[in-house]
């Protein structure tokens, strides 16, 4: 995303953005700054209606630039679209002020944005985020078992599965070749979905992870498949691929084999990297039972009041998807968290929910903190407020009483 | 009209030489025909002359009379026949010869105008010079050769054609004696009219035939076997191979001698009749297959029942084929009626009778010998053959893996050949005279346990396989998951088998088994195996020692005869196959292992572990989570064919009505009455084996292999089961605790008491069951 014009108020944080999202990934940014109330500004196709004296009526379709005030988001994870739905904010010939409209952000088109409650530190950070142009990692990831396989494009701030592949596999059978058969058709089947996701022309890394040897297989596969085909692009393509191990084919693998050696090196994701290190460290401490590390938003509130997440090792792991809130005042409270850890000299790190880091931290309630020293006993002093994690039953309602719009933010705009 | 018959008498009566024939010619020509004859002869012979050419007053009256007073005409005819003169006195001869002629001569005879007697056709020919026929006539007797156009029936064969020619030829040329009569006494008339000739000797061509035809007719008879012949070999040629040498051996028939013959002819009598039997019963079949099947088995019979009569093997046939019927009907009525068999009866009632069964899994680290262990302990029981050993040691050693030979029993998967791993369960049968075994060989790799837990989840015992030489390895690998995963299955009882002790060193070392013993024993009762429940075998796969065959008991293996049993024993010993009959006559529920096709008759077949109630062919069944119905059209045990199958069997069940797709391995095939509820999260009571948080988990359940996460730490419980911790932060390695578990896509088919493992980046986590299910 470049950055056009800005004029943000350091003071108060009033003021607007221009910017111009160049690639998809730009429009999770774009999904992640934008907010219910803004004020937002883009090109816009509207169909105007028009009945003349005599009654004909006639419809044209009017390029124009409208302002809405933000009522709602959708963000597609697989086409990586933005639809943006509220109401017109000014008034112009084709429309009236207080109509309805669904704006959708489009690739190489201007969009400007104006904060209702102003530019907060973590939207300006999401901003300077958005607009560094340095790390624009990515690679293709297929993660297998026989039988299945699962293909993901994981870029910078998500891991995007785009095709599952599930083949029944008949199971070894003395005297038959059916399970070579059908393997091969499971590779064949696989193969074909992998290139109708990926571009040739231009073919990022490609990651193949397997427990056993399937993922050496079908790199085997694709290596014959290059030499005998008569798809030149795929020469291209095999001296990219790289072969790792991962437990199984489902998606949570995935944490696994992208902190592995052979992966990183290839993938020059620092930021990824560092997280992926945090994490480890905090379940390592966690596994010890280690009074240090502590999950969920009461404990880590109750933490960072006691100011145990501060100078000297102190690290709030936050997932992005906390400050996508409805609510303004739950948005706020995480805000001022981060503020705060960040006045006592403590290290913040948003997590991306759509990353493999952010989702470890999913099932940890979306907040993570290493303290500096060990507190015991926080979960007691914050039971009585009904924290955390709770029974199976009590879940919804402990979800509304944290202020956590479940795990589902895909589809969390839609619940008003 | 009066001319016309005047005409047909004339030119009957235009006779050369007949004196009897010139009579009646006179009497023919009537006044005014004299008178024209005396008007118009002169001046034909005039225009004769004139080209120089002589006539007989006789010649010009006849040109006269046949071209009615045309002089010119006349005049033209006769010059032409001036130059073949001889010829057309033959025809006119021959003309007169015909059947007018002897009508005429018979009715001359009757009214008594003839002169001359009647006589028999034989006699025409009396007195006749046989030698004087003009050579260039016999040409025209081959034309005239009625039996050529017989000989061109014979069709089929040019040789045979050609054969006929000379032959006919032959016949022709000797026959020339014989038609000499009538050349001289109507060559003219066979010119034009052959067929007369033929009636005219009829009475000769009749005593000649005989002569001339058995030659023929002897030709002809060896095609027409020929020709029926083609039917039994267009249509079952394939079907029936051994009918092809029932022509040659009827050809031998005819050429042995009469001493053989009997035999011989007998036989071919019973082929020929029993192929033309077949014949019959191809169009009557139901469809080709059963033709086939009909056939080869018919083939087999053969020698019986050629000694049998035609009839005799016409009703075996039809036998054979209300035998074979049932299977290739099977398509045609898709509905299977089940028999409505009350199974927990059958069973209770054949219990007796029945040997007991066991399956049990075989597990162990990798590399510690399991498949060749199981190679070994099917060879020496005799459920494979020496013959398949050398052929696998064969195909090893090429690979440079000799030592492999017997695990490639097990290890069928080209993969696993090539690589030397076992990759998935292997599933071999073998029967002792005590116990039917089921082996379950499980992959020893760590990144094969989910295919272990599928093995471990069908097993009634464990073989726990050590190799003494790599205790550590082992201890701290798989031997340490792979124990606690059985146990995690519900597996009470397993034996251990202490491999490769001969090539320890020293070899079969009593320390060495001791310490593995111990060392082993520590773990599985840690893991919560009963000391009773445990059993030690020293042995050695490769070898077979101590496997099915006895240890000598002197020597450096005195102390194993001494102390131990082989594992057979041990196994048979641990065998029970007891199961409760309430669990039989409870709902259907059996775990799919494997999806697979069966065969061409079975295209869709489950194989898998019956864990409650029972089923029979004909039953529909429900399989969850897809909610499909299926119906049971057979159910195999062991690669037998049997009508119905009751819990903690392995069986194999050939489905219909259902597409394939709703068909994976983990699902789970039940009653249809009261399927398994399928559910997203459900309250899991665990045995942690490490340290668990709130995060994502492999959810394993026999061969479920699905993805989840531990949503929420309920609760920490102590081994009582009493409430430790609400709510705690983390669970610890050993602890025990109740934890809610959601399934990330879709739901999986689970019940109160199912055995659930969780497995976290390729270790196992922890191990419990389902308490109680949610949505």
């Amino acid at each position: 995303m470049r950055l056009i014009k800005q004029q943000i108020e350091k003071k108060d944080g009033s003021g607007s953005a221009t910017m111009l999202p160049e690639e998809p990934e730009d429009m999770w940014h774009a999904y992640n700054l934008i907010r219910p109330n803004d004020l937002l500004r883009a090109s816009a196709i509207r169909k105007i209606v028009k009945e003349s004296a005599a009654g004909s009526r006639s419809v044209d379709r009017v390029h124009t630039n409208l302002t809405i005030r933000v009522t709602k988001l959708d963000f597609d994870t697989q086409a990586s679209q933005l639809h943006v739905s509220g109401r017109v904010a000014e008034e112009n010939k084709h429309v009236t002020l207080g109509s309805y409209h669904t704006l959708d952000l489009e690739l190489q088109r201007n969009f400007t944005l104006e904060k209702a409650e102003g530019w907060d530190s973590v939207a300006l950070d999401t901003l300077k985020e958005s607009i560094n142009q340095t790390a624009k990692a990515q690679l293709w990831a297929v993660i297998m078992q026989e039988g299945l396989a699962n293909i993901c494009l994981i870029t910078e701030h998500q891991t995007i599965l785009r095709q599952k592949v599930e083949v029944s596999l008949p199971k070894k059978r003395a005297g038959s070749s059916d399970h070579d058969k059908a393997l091969q058709k499971f590779y064949q089947t696989t193969f074909d979905s992998l290139l109708r996701q990926i571009d040739l022309a231009d073919p990022k890394p490609l990651l193949l992870a397997s427990p056993g040897f399937t993922a050496s297989s079908f790199q085997q596969y694709i290596k014959t498949q290059a030499a005998s085909g008569a798809n030149k692009q795929l020469h291209q393509l095999v001296p990219k691929i790289t072969v790792a191990h991962s437990a199984s084919a489902h998606l949570h693998s995935l944490s696994e084999v992208l902190s592995s050696s052979a992966v990183t090196s290839k993938l020059s994701d620092t930021k990824f990297a560092r997280e992926t290190q945090l994490m480890d460290r905090f379940f390592d401490l966690m596994r010890n039972d280690d009074a240090r590390a502590w999950y969920g938003p009461k404990e880590c509130e109750a933490a960072v009041e006691r100011g145990a997440v501060g100078k000297g090792g102190g690290v709030l792991l936050i997932s992005n998807a906390l400050f996508r809130s409805q609510d303004i005042n739950t948005r706020r409270r995480w805000v001022q968290l981060v503020d705060e850890v960040k006045d006592q000299g403590g290290e913040v790190r948003v997590l991306s929910s759509m990353h493999e880091s952010g989702k470890r931290l999913e099932g940890l309630g979306d907040i993570a903190a290493i303290l500096t020293y060990p507190i015991e006993n926080v979960d007691e002093e914050v039971g009585d407020m009904d924290g955390g994690i709770d029974d199976l039953e009590d879940e919804p309602d402990g979800t509304a009483v944290n202020g956590i719009e479940g795990r589902s933010e895909a589809h969390e705009d839609i619940e008003i | 009209m009066h001319r016309v018959k005047n005409i047909e008498y004339d030119d009957d009566d235009l006779y050369a030489e007949d004196e009897e024939a010139d009579g009646e010619e006179e009497q023919a020509y009537t006044d005014e025909d004299r008178q024209n004859f005396d008007d118009l002869t002169p001046v034909v012979r005039a225009e004769l002359n004139e080209a120089g050419l002589q006539a007989s007053d006789r010649e010009i009256e006849e040109a006269l009379y046949y071209y009615y007073w045309d002089v010119v005409k006349s005049v033209v005819h006769l010059k032409n026949t001036r130059t073949s003169r001889p010829r057309q006195q033959q025809a006119k001869k021959e003309k007169a010869k015909s059947k007018f002629d002897q009508a005429a001569e018979r009715s001359a005879s009757k009214t008594g105008r003839s002169s001359s007697p009647p006589l028999p056709a034989a006699a025409w020919f009396d007195g006749i010079p046989w030698s004087t026929v003009p050579p260039e006539l016999e040409g025209y007797l081959i034309p005239v050769d009625p039996p050529r156009a017989r000989s061109k029936l014979l069709g089929g064969s040019s040789k045979l054609a050609k054969l006929a020619e000379e032959r006919r030829k032959k016949a022709a040329s000797s026959q020339t004696a014989q038609p000499v009569p009538d050349t001289r006494l109507s060559s003219l008339d066979r010119l034009s009219k052959p067929k007369d000739t033929k009636e005219n000797v009829l009475p000769q061509h009749m005593k000649q035939e005989p002569k001339k035809y058995p030659i023929r007719k002897k030709r002809e008879l060896t095609p027409p076997p020929k020709e029926p012949s083609p039917p039994p070999e267009e249509e079952p040629k394939e079907e029936l191979p051994n009918l092809r040498a029932s022509p040659t051996e009827f050809a031998c028939t005819l050429s042995t001698p009469t001493s053989q013959a009997a035999r011989a002819s007998s036989m071919t009598l019973g082929d020929l009749f029993g192929s033309s039997t077949n014949e019959e019963n191809t169009f009557k079949g139901p469809s080709p297959d059963d033709t086939i099947l009909r056939a080869q088995q018919h083939s087999k019979d053969n020698a019986k029942a050629t000694k049998q009569s035609a009839n005799g093997i016409a009703k075996k046939t039809e036998a054979l084929k209300l035998d074979q019927t049932p299977s290739p009907a099977t398509p045609t009525q898709p509905k299977i009626k089940s028999k409505g068999l009350d199974v927990p009866k059958l069973w209770v009632d054949g219990k007796a009778k029945r040997k007991p069964a066991a399956a049990f899994v075989v597990i162990g680290h990798v590399d510690h010998g399991k498949s060749t262990l199981m190679g070994r302990l099917l060879l020496d029981t005799g459920a494979v053959s020496q013959r398949d050993i050398d052929k696998y040691k064969k195909q090893a050693t090429e690979l440079g893996k000799a030592s492999f030979a017997l695990a490639w029993v097990m290890d069928t998967g080209s993969e696993e050949r090539e690589r030397g791993v076992t990759v998935d369960i292997a599933q071999h049968h073998f029967s002792t005279n005590k116990v039917d075994f089921t082996i379950l060989d499980a992959p020893g790799h760590r990144d094969f346990v989910p295919n272990m837990i599928g093995g471990a989840s069908m097993a009634d015992l464990a073989v726990l396989v050590v190799d003494a030489n790599q205790l550590e390895s082992g201890m701290k690998g798989q031997t340490r998951e792979h124990i606690l995963l059985a146990k995690a299955c519900g597996l009470k009882r397993i034996v251990v088998a202490v491999n490769k002790l001969d090539s320890s060193s020293p070899p079969w070392e009593e320390a060495t088994f001791k310490n593995v013993k111990d060392e082993v024993t520590k773990l599985l009762t840690a893991t919560g195996f009963a000391t009773e429940d445990i059993a030690f075998v020293p042995c050695s796969g490769l070898n077979g020692q101590n496997v099915v065959k006895p240890v000598p008991s002197n020597g450096e293996t005195g102390w194993v005869a001494s102390s131990s049993s082989t594992l057979l024993q041990e196994l048979e010993r641990s065998a029970s196959g007891n199961i409760a009959e309430a669990t039989i006559k409870a709902s259907l529920r059996m775990q799919i292992a494997d999806v697979f096709r069966g065969g061409i008759t079975n295209p869709l077949s489950v194989s898998g572990r019956i864990a409650a109630g029972n089923v029979q062919v004909g039953d529909s069944v429900v399989i969850q989570p897809s909610g499909e119905t299926a119906a049971v059209r057979g159910i195999e045990a062991n690669s037998d064919g049997v009508e119905w199958a009751v819990a903690s069997q392995l069986c194999t069940l050939h489905l219909t009505d259902i597409e394939p797709q709703h068909l994976r391995a983990g699902d789970v095939l039940c009653g249809a009455s009261k399927p398994v509820p399928v559910v997203k999260s459900f309250v899991l009571q665990i045995q942690a084996l490490e340290s668990i948080l709130p995060q994502g988990v492999d959810v394993h359940v026999g061969r479920l292999h699905a993805s989840g996460s531990i949503a929420a730490l309920i609760t920490t419980l102590d081994t009582q089961g009493e409430l430790l911790k609400k709510k705690p932060r983390v669970i610890k390695a050993g602890q025990r605790a109740n934890v809610n578990v959601t399934l990330s896509d879709g739901g999986a088919p689970l019940e109160v008491g199912d055995r659930v493992i969780l497995r976290a980046n390729g270790s196992t986590v922890a191990a419990g069951k389902v308490e109680r299910t949610g949505s």
